[in-house]
């Protein structure tokens, strides 16, 4: 695979959909995503999109865009992942115990899920980004401003 | 009011433990770990010092075995088929890699990972090139080749190269010889799979537009709900 980038992509575009499939047999209104006030739900994934960005456009220097050829690849990971942790394991947790469960339990399971694939000090961050997400999800119900908004920050970073 | 509390507190909360990590949250499609700068660019935060490497490698019936020798940190790797060595006799092969202590920046090139100095007890077999691979950070533009120099002063020369894994670089058809070796990009095009808006400033510009069209568009969406509740009061 490492001289292989097309194979890369392939493997992340497939574990997107693996994630995806967790939501599967969900009603779309039990994962957060009902099409009700669509355009304030689309404005608040361009709030958390710009709210997941902010530190890295601050910062002092050039901070490059991914590279080109991940895009799709991190769209589909950004979709699954949300699927997945802040749609189908938020809606479990939360007939389970209630809202608390969900947050909490869909940010430690969100955050266990990255250990490998990201270094030690990069797992505040991630924590940190998956709780405002789960809080969204709450908070407003929805799950489509923390897909677009995950999406935005992955194809940036 | 509660949950808009909450929300405000994860924003802050997200805010400084993202902070703390440069470039901030990212999901996966970052390099696995911070790359270990010489010169560190202002924006990488605390910076731990590039790694050296060193391999043994066997020689059986006067061929030297296939291995790799390698940066404790991985950011360079270069691998060895059997009978790479033109070994002479000897029964082990010593491969040292040295990251510099300096940053070259040669005329017209601009080298975006560590130069890395690799010696070897023995020359390489000509027929038998060595594969090289380096990280980079992803604080940087991502290299279009290796180039490879005898000084470090240069003249620094291209080796034909291609994306490896995510933020790394591999030689197309290897190096034969040894010598200094960093990856970056001729200083006069842009880098490759560059967006270049606003001087390379991408990412602060796409956020404000982002707050921008938020801004925009939210304050119509707050005055028709605000007319909207206070028609259904009337």
């Amino acid at each position: 695979m490492a001289q292989q980038p097309g194979l890369t992509v392939a493997a992340l575009a497939l574990g997107g959909a693996a994630l995806t499939a967790f939501a599967l047999g969900w009603p779309p209104e039990r994962l957060g995503l009902g099409t009700s006030k669509f355009g304030l739900r689309l404005l608040g994934g361009l709030a958390l999109g710009a709210v997941l960005l902010l530190p890295a456009a601050v910062r002092p220097g050039v901070a490059p865009l991914l590279p080109a050829g991940l895009a799709w690849a991190a769209i589909a990971v950004s979709i699954g992942e949300e699927l997945a942790f802040r749609g189908a394991l938020y809606a479990a947790l939360d007939d389970l115990g209630g809202a608390p469960l969900a947050i909490i339990g869909s940010t430690s399971l969100w955050t266990a899920a990255h250990v490998l694939s990201h270094p030690t000090q990069f797992l505040g961050a991630v924590a940190a980004a998956g709780l405002l997400l789960a809080l969204w999800r709450w908070a407003c119900k929805d799950l489509v401003a923390p897909v677009i908004g995950h999406a935005i920050a992955d194809l940036a970073l | 009011m509660k949950r808009a509390a909450a929300l405000a507190i994860a924003v802050i909360a997200y805010s400084l433990a993202a902070w703390m990590v440069a470039p901030g949250f990212y999901d996966g499609f970052g390099p696995p770990q911070p790359y270990n700068f010489t010169c560190p660019p202002p924006q990488a935060g605390a910076n731990i010092k590039p790694s050296s490497g060193h391999a043994d490698i066997p020689v059986r019936v006067g061929v030297s075995e296939a291995d790799s020798a390698f940066t404790d940190d991985g950011q360079l790797v270069m691998g060895f088929l059997p009978g790479a060595f033109v070994v002479g006799g000897k029964t082990t092969i010593t491969v040292e890699i040295k990251p510099l202590d300096t940053c070259p920046q040669p005329a017209g090139l601009r080298l975006v990972t560590n130069a890395y100095h690799v010696t070897a007890s023995a020359a390489l077999n000509p027929s038998k090139p060595a594969n090289l691979v380096l990280r980079y950070s992803n604080l940087e533009p991502d290299p279009a080749e290796i180039y490879q120099a005898s000084d470090p002063g240069g003249p620094w020369t291209a080796l034909p190269s291609q994306p490896g894994q995510p933020f790394t670089i591999v030689t197309k058809q290897g190096t034969a010889t040894f010598g200094y070796f960093a990856a970056g990009y001729k200083s006069s095009s842009p880098p490759p799979g560059s967006v270049t808006v606003g001087g390379g400033q991408i990412l602060p510009i796409l956020v404000a537009v982002l707050i921008v069209v938020v801004v925009l568009a939210g304050l119509p969406l707050a005055i028709m709900r605000r007319r909207q509740s206070g028609d259904r009061e009337d």
